[in-house]
């Protein structure tokens, strides 16, 4: 018989008031008002970090969601993704106080140039010994576009084209522009980097050309733990090429194992094994030590859920709210208008339709009950749907943390599901794949490692400096 | 009291002058035993200096940066990666929010480029730093002077200087619009009992629409404790001083003496006023060093074996990659005046002043980088050399170091005490935001600042 598999645990963060759990921000002891402190941060990862928690991912967004109602005013309202704050910059803090707990932090591929990010990551990951992932995104808000200078939306297509080279341009500065031995140090010799073992990348493409070198040295990741969010077809090709680490969802389990087989197929089309892609999906667990506890809690939280903000986050391009419930859904809408998250479903009126909104039990992987009943509800996501792990949906915070460490943690650990404690001196994709601190040689990434598909040299191996120097060659002075 | 207090000099205000890589203006000095430059990957180099420096009283740490590589010397890169001449570089802004949860008091001031980063997504970031360092957040404005830089961000290369700063101009506008006109004041209510997180007829878009850039908005971000961030700039160029005059509150200057000093402060003084603010609107920061001695023939002979670690070659590969005029080729006993490059008079003209008696060499100027902004004594004649710059106009001091963490150590330990007793240096922090420590009035720029006029400019405009 095989070890059983061992859950990946991340709490589902997002450096916002109102993330997924709308209207709960108003919950007695709540912290999450605390966002903009320093100390909101600090404190949750050392709490993580004391429950043996994998990561905290961390979502994002860069625009409102301004289509329901036709304006923001309900996302204001409810608090809903703004304000919210860079996700990045709260990294390094958390790094400070912990020493395991992972980060995966979310960032765009669409608006902003590939180089700055690069080093921006590089720079997380040497700070935080490598404990770095990057949530891969390709932003679907129409205000977001319209704050980086597009009239609207990038088609969903184009929009995974760029982040397929924005990936080309990342893997040639992380994996291709320095290698390991480059930085010697030679106090005596003067000599800090060979330059000979460091090279730009020349890239030019379709989206961007940035000539390189890569300005930090190699981290211990070198490219950060790659995870994206996708159920898409588009999203499918995407992931089984990079992505590590598969955030994904869906209305049924059933949708979810499709989803689950399609990107291990992709993965194996791309070259890779289809173990080298792990799945992590959205889960909510309330836990209490009785049954009724449990449940006492989960009433609270329903008490105070608001329909308004869940039905502002899925944009819907009409107000049900306003509708008699008998009201056949066909008649008012179409695919498009049911918002980003759901299937249309034209038998539907729309009193059924609305009747899911605001319900925080209705997701496929919800567990509510004793610690029992969740840890073997826990047991049957990963042995029975197929998927490796969980971001934590968090209905207060820290309590959501708090019981989860206090009652399930412990249970997960007697049955095998979780490790009793760290690996003192593992990076993040040691922990999750148990194969060293950098991408496997079958990824994609990898074919760009000693300078391998790279056009240029940055210093000339003969003695002529003057003419086989590309870096000078190109240079257009 | 009052007499006594009054004869006391204003503190000198104190930055550490330090970037996120091995080799930043003194270089060669890395391959001292106690020095730790090279420990700048590690997060924990950076919480012991932050540490230090709030010991010390320092107002703030100052991180300068460069995103691409100096241009060309003797034909390639290859110095600027033999000497870590700011290569290999880190992302000096992702250090904020350690150091402010490390420290209580210090600011953080780092560089950024207009080049690298889309303005709605570079003042998100800076709003979101302030808040987690409760208003502590300078940003050094600048342009970029590297070519590599440029290609690395899609450019074909430098952009035409007074078009850097016509760029500079529209990005800093966007910035402003996001920070001071976006979300009213009161537009957070966080009302749990209502049900309202916040206001929405005092959240607005800012709809810019400029030549280079297109910005819906709202900002993301409610309003942090000092809006705009304390805005830094070092531009020494015409363009750069008019900028500085109009938008900065602190210039770095690196002048080479005394009269330039006052002559710098002053001229940017004036233009500030001719833009509608106070001269008194901008502090102005000389970069220097010292090395301090318990006797001044100690002081010297540290400064001297200090002088035997310096990379001469690494000190002229810098500037001549900064001004993209190669010197590698030439002979460094060339007096500076045969020099017959383009434009190489006015860069390194400065040079003869320094070396009255005889033609000033490219070796000369090498040497002069290192150790000409420096002070080399006992803390009193230090203290002595500090209050000649500031009665040459100078507000504050952009502190470099020789190495990390001793010059800071030795500097905190030493310099630090004598200057405070002299009334120098501040002994204690001010309560409040950077802003507020460094001008005394408050949180926010003043009304008189450009910025100002987008506060309330966008009621009408809804998210």
């Amino acid at each position: 018989m095989t070890a059983k598999k061992r859950l990946i645990l991340n709490l589902f963060e997002m450096n916002c008031v109102s993330h997924i759990t709308h209207g709960l921000w108003r919950l007695p002891g709540n912290n999450r008002e605390r966002f903009n402190d320093i100390e909101y941060w600090t404190e949750l990862a050392r709490l993580l970090e004391y429950g043996g928690f994998d990561a905290v991912f961390i979502a994002d967004v860069i625009g409102t969601y301004d289509v329901f109602r036709g304006s923001a005013e309900t996302s204001v309202r409810e608090g809903l993704q703004i304000p919210n704050n860079d996700p990045s910059l709260v990294v390094p803090a958390m790094a400070a106080v912990t020493r395991h707990l992972g980060f995966g932090i979310t960032f765009s591929t669409t608006y902003e140039p590939p180089f700055a990010w690069a080093r921006r990551l590089s720079t997380l990951d040497h700070l935080t010994k490598g404990r770095v992932g990057w949530n891969i995104v390709t932003s679907y808000l129409p205000n977001a576009a319209r704050n980086f200078g597009l009239d609207g939306e990038l088609d969903h297509g184009k929009r995974y084209e760029i982040a397929d080279e924005y990936l080309d341009v990342l893997y040639k500065l992380w994996e291709g522009s320095w290698d390991d031995d480059a930085i010697i140090a030679d106090r005596e010799h003067n000599v800090f980097a060979d330059p000979a073992k460091i090279r730009p990348i020349f890239h030019e493409g379709t989206y961007f050309k940035v000539e390189g070198p890569h300005l930090p040295s190699p981290s211990r990741q070198r490219t950060p733990v790659l995870f994206s969010a996708t159920a898409s077809g588009d999203g499918t090709k995407f992931a089984g090429k990079h992505t590590e680490v598969v955030f994904t969802g869906g209305p049924t389990t059933g949708f979810l194992q499709r989803t689950i087989a399609g990107i291990r197929q992709a993965a194996v089309e791309a070259g890779r094994r289809p173990d080298d892609v792990k799945f992590i999906t959205q889960a909510g667990v309330i836990v209490g030590k009785t049954e009724s506890e449990a449940l006492a809690k989960r009433a609270a939280y329903e008490r105070l859920s608001s329909r308004d903000g869940y039905l502002a986050h899925a944009g819907l391009t009409f107000d049900p709210t306003g509708l008699p419930p008998e009201t056949r859904l066909v008649d008012v809408a179409d695919e498009f208008s049911v918002g980003r998250r759901r299937a249309f479903d034209p038998a539907q009126t729309v009193g059924e339709f609305l009747s899911g909104f605001g319900d925080i039990t209705r997701q496929p992987l919800f567990a509510c009950g004793t610690p029992d009943v969740v840890a073997d509800a826990i047991e049957g996501w990963l042995d029975e749907v197929g998927i490796d792990g969980i971001n934590l949906t968090q209905y207060h915070s820290y309590d959501t943390a708090r019981d989860f460490i206090e009652l399930v943690v412990p249970v997960l650990r007697a049955r095998g599901r979780l490790r009793t404690e760290y690996d003192p001196d593992e990076s993040l994709r040691d922990r999750i794949f148990g194969a060293g601190d950098r991408l496997p040689d079958r990824h994609y990434a990898a074919r760009y490692r000693g300078g391998a598909f790279l056009p240029g040299r940055l210093s000339p191996s003969s003695p002529d400096p003057g003419s086989s120097n590309d870096f000078k060659g190109r240079d257009p002075r | 009291m009052s007499a006594a207090s009054s004869a006391r000099p204003r503190p000198l205000h104190f930055a550490a002058f330090v970037m996120n890589t091995t080799g930043h203006i003194i270089q060669g000095t890395w391959r001292r035993p106690a020095a730790r430059q090279t420990d700048f990957n590690d997060l924990e180099h950076w919480v012991r200096l932050a540490k230090t420096l709030e010991r010390g009283k320092f107002d703030a740490v100052f991180f300068a940066d460069v995103v691409g590589l100096y241009a060309p010397y003797r034909g390639d890169e290859r110095k600027y990666f033999e000497a870590g001449l700011q290569v290999p570089s880190n992302d000096p802004s992702v250090l904020a929010s350690a150091i402010a949860y490390v420290t209580e008091h210090l600011g953080i001031a780092f560089t950024a480029s207009v080049l690298q980063e889309h303005p709605f997504n570079f003042a998100r970031r800076v709003s979101t730093l302030d808040h987690a360092s409760k208003g502590r957040i300078a940003w050094n404005i600048v342009t970029n002077y590297l070519p590599n830089a440029s290609r690395n961000f899609g450019l074909e290369g430098l952009t035409r200087h007074d078009e850097r700063y016509e760029w500079a101009d529209e990005y800093v506008d966007v910035s402003y619009k996001l920070w001071e006109g976006s979300w009213e004041e009161d537009a957070l209510l966080q009302d749990r009992a209502a049900g309202v997180h916040a206001d929405f007829d005092k959240v607005h878009k800012i709809n810019h629409e400029g030549p280079r850039y297109k910005v819906e908005g709202p900002h993301l971000v409610s309003p942090s404790p000092q809006r705009t961030p304390l805005l830094f700039q070092a531009g020494a160029s015409e363009a750069g001083r008019t900028f500085a005059a109009k938008n900065a509150e602190a210039v770095f200057i690196q002048s080479p003496n005394l009269a330039a000093a006052a002559r710098d402060t002053a001229d940017i003084r004036l233009r500030a006023a001719r833009h509608g603010r106070s001269g008194s609107d901008i502090k102005f920061f000389q970069g220097l060093y010292v090395v301090p001695g318990s006797t001044e023939a100690e002081a010297k002979q540290k400064a001297a074996e200090l002088d035997e670690w310096i990379d001469y070659d690494a000190q002229l590969s810098h500037i001549s990659g900064a001004i993209g005029i190669d010197f590698g080729h030439e002979d460094l006993d060339t007096p500076v005046g045969e020099l017959k490059t383009e434009g190489v008079q006015s860069v390194v003209g400065w040079i003869k002043d320094l070396v009255p008696d005889r033609p000033a060499t490219l070796r000369d100027v090498a040497h002069y980088t290192a150790t000409n902004s420096r002070i080399v004594g006992t803390p009193e004649q230090i203290a002595d050399g500090l209050a000649r710059w500031q009665a040459a106009g100078v507000d504050g001091i952009n502190l470099v170091n020789a190495e990390i963490p001793g010059s800071y150590e030795e500097f905190v330990d030493h310099v630090a005490p004598v200057l405070q007793r002299r009334g120098l240096m501040q002994a204690e922090y001010a309560a409040g935001t950077l802003r507020h420590k460094l001008f005394g009035r408050g949180d926010r720029l003043p009304d008189r600042h450009p910025a100002a006029r987008y506060r309330g400019a966008f009621a009408p405009q809804r998210a």
